[in-house]
């Protein structure tokens, strides 16, 4: 630890300079007077002190969170000897706010004594917050000289997109195997009544249907539809990215679709994922909470990646990719790449939804408000909306979400279609 | 809390040369320029307004005692010392830890130390006039020229043995 003086220093110097200069000048002694007590401080402020012994703990109330979930860091400051002033600072890193308290605090301690420090931190976006250690920095007696230490304690929290409360959920046009919660017009096991056919052996007597059998004479039995689940698999365009950071197309898609696997999730479908990007990586269809937290790590690292190599779908394999699965795309449509690679899903059969995610507003944000910058986007929206109809064309369904409002309003535009009964699987 | 007694201070440092002339114009002026300069100063927290206003109050002080030419009154000189060093502490502490938590016992503890550093100054001043005293009936023969030079000599000496004293090896931490 090495003393530094400071800029005290410089103004107590002023003020014994012009106290000297103004006593020779007017040859008052009691200017020279006025120098004695600032002389006696910065000698003072040279007195020794003991050296400093302390132990210091950073404690992390979790590892993960949800974007707009608090972390409370807890500091704990012990002196083994006195510590006359001591200052920590935890530096913030960009996108991280505080909620409570503060991340800089001083502190005087009597040896033995533990004081405990605590500040709540925001993260506004998915990231990694990576809190790099304290800085402390020690100060001699009236702030005339400082030393300053970085105790290293790299911690890192996981902040997840939230998913945010869903009602309209597009419905998947195939069922699976499993049981879930879609009604399938096969007949068997399940709660939903369907047909009333003639009583045949080998049905429960539970299954009669009292009420058809007074009436036609012979015993009837209800059948019921099965209930299924379905495979859903989340497309995501990582190609391109427009916004600040933190708030991109990819940030707001990334929500979106953290959103729709717990929906999906929640209903006990099995949920997949492909990022279709520079360097394409993919979750395989999973059911249950694990899965869901699996699903928002992917998302979490979800990133635009920039290469030169073209990678098509067909490298995906059938079991990531089901051919039965209800696809759900989210994405600018800014890239040629990812439209060509939507349009063929769709004619190649899939059950794809895209959900256009407008860059407009996140260009706006990143952008300086001018009357010329609302041209602009007045014209990019023209554009976009000839854009999206061309699409609409050539067989792609399309959603747009411009990314501000919830994704349920977007959603809710989706036609009847998409609120169908499911075919069987 | 802390602005409240930056403000006191304030208003000491700009009393003490008005009480010396408080009807001449130009000390009622520099009075007025230091307090509004250190008042910007306290609001803003800043270390070089206040030690403008403490230059400023200084100079209103050497003016004070030119024109009214008083006898020597050193208790005023000490305390104005003193009020000087205790501002700028007080002012450089609190720009430091402005928006930060501070412990239960931190500004008690930095006022206690201001305040021995400050008693330390007076009691050092008050030693220095009464060796003083004996030295003045020494030189009382001497011509003016020759103490004027000593004297401008020694004040560039002190001055520039504190900066040698702060800036120089051996700024290590003297503890470790």
């Amino acid at each position: 630890m090495t003393w530094r003086p400071t800029a005290l220093n410089l103004s107590l110097l002023t003020v014994v300079g012009w106290a000297l200069f103004l006593s020779v000048l007017t040859g008052r002694t009691e200017l020279a007077v006025v120098a004695v007590p600032p002389v006696v401080a910065l000698v003072a402020g040279r007195r020794a002190a003991p050296a400093p012994v302390w132990r210091i703990q950073r404690e992390l109330s979790t590892t993960r969170v949800l974007e707009d979930e608090r972390v409370t860091v807890t500091v704990t400051l012990r002196a083994e000897g006195p510590l006359a002033l001591v200052e920590l600072l935890e530096p913030l890193p960009p996108r991280v706010r505080l909620a409570r308290g503060s991340n800089h605090a001083f502190f005087t301690l009597r040896a033995g004594r533990e004081i405990r420090w605590t500040f709540d931190l925001r993260a506004a976006g998915r990231q990694h917050l990576r809190l790099g250690g304290l800085h402390l920095r020690r100060w001699g007696p009236l702030g005339l000289a400082a030393a300053e230490t970085h105790e290293r304690a790299p911690a890192v929290v996981a902040v997840y997109p939230r998913p945010a409360p869903i009602r309209y959920l597009p419905r998947p046009r195939r069922t699976q195997t499993s049981v879930g919660n879609y009604v399938s017009p096969a007949q068997g096991e399940g709660i939903e009544p369907g047909d009333i056919r003639p009583f045949a052996p080998g049905d429960q007597v539970r299954h009669v249907n009292w009420r058809a059998t007074l009436k036609l004479g012979t015993l009837h039995v209800t059948q019921h539809h099965r209930e299924r689940n379905a495979d859903v698999v989340l497309l995501l365009d990582t190609l391109t990215e427009v916004g600040r950071d933190g708030d991109t197309v990819v940030d707001v898609a990334a929500r979106g679709a953290a959103t729709l696997a717990a929906a999906y999730l929640a209903r006990k479908d099995r949920v997949g994922l492909i990022e279709y990007g520079g360097q394409p990586r993919w979750v395989r269809p999973g059911a249950g909470r694990s899965h869901l937290e699996r699903v928002l790590d992917a998302l979490l690292s979800a990133s635009v990646v920039f290469t030169y190599v073209n990678r098509d779908l067909d490298l995906v394999p059938p079991r990531i990719l089901p051919p039965q699965a209800l696809v759900v795309a989210l994405s600018p449509l800014l890239d040629r790449r990812f439209v060509r690679v939507a349009t063929d899903l769709a004619a190649r059969g899939f059950d794809l939804l895209v959900i256009a995610v407008s860059p407009i507003p996140a260009a706006r944000a990143a952008a300086r408000r001018s009357p010329v910058a609302d041209v602009a986007a007045r014209l990019w929206a023209l554009e976009r909306r000839v854009e999206l109809d061309e699409y609409r064309r050539r067989g792609l369904t399309i959603v747009e979400w411009d990314g501000v409002g919830p994704l349920d309003a977007a959603l809710a535009a989706l036609g009847p279609r998409w609120r169908r009964r499911v075919l069987a699987g | 809390m802390m602005r409240l007694a930056a403000v006191a201070l304030l208003l000491v440092l700009v009393a003490l040369p008005l009480s010396v002339r408080p009807s001449a114009p130009p000390v009622a002026w520099l009075a007025a320029a230091a307090l509004a300069v250190g008042g910007v100063g306290v609001i803003a927290w800043s270390v070089p307004l206040v030690t403008a206003a403490g230059s400023l109050a200084l100079i209103a002080y050497a003016l004070a005692l030119v024109v009214a030419g008083p006898a020597a009154d050193p208790p005023a000189a000490i305390a104005l010392g003193a009020t000087l060093v205790l501002l700028l502490a007080l002012v450089h502490f609190a720009g430091r830890a402005r928006g930060a938590a501070l412990g239960p016992s931190v500004v008690a503890a930095q006022a206690r130390q201001w305040l021995a550093v400050a008693g330390l100054g007076a009691v050092v001043a008050v030693v220095l006039i009464g060796a003083a005293a004996p030295l003045a009936g020494a030189l009382r023969s001497a011509a003016l020229p020759v103490v004027v030079t000593i004297a401008a000599v020694g004040a560039l000496v002190t001055v520039a043995g504190v900066i040698a004293l702060i800036t120089g090896p051996g700024s290590r931490d003297p503890g470790a």
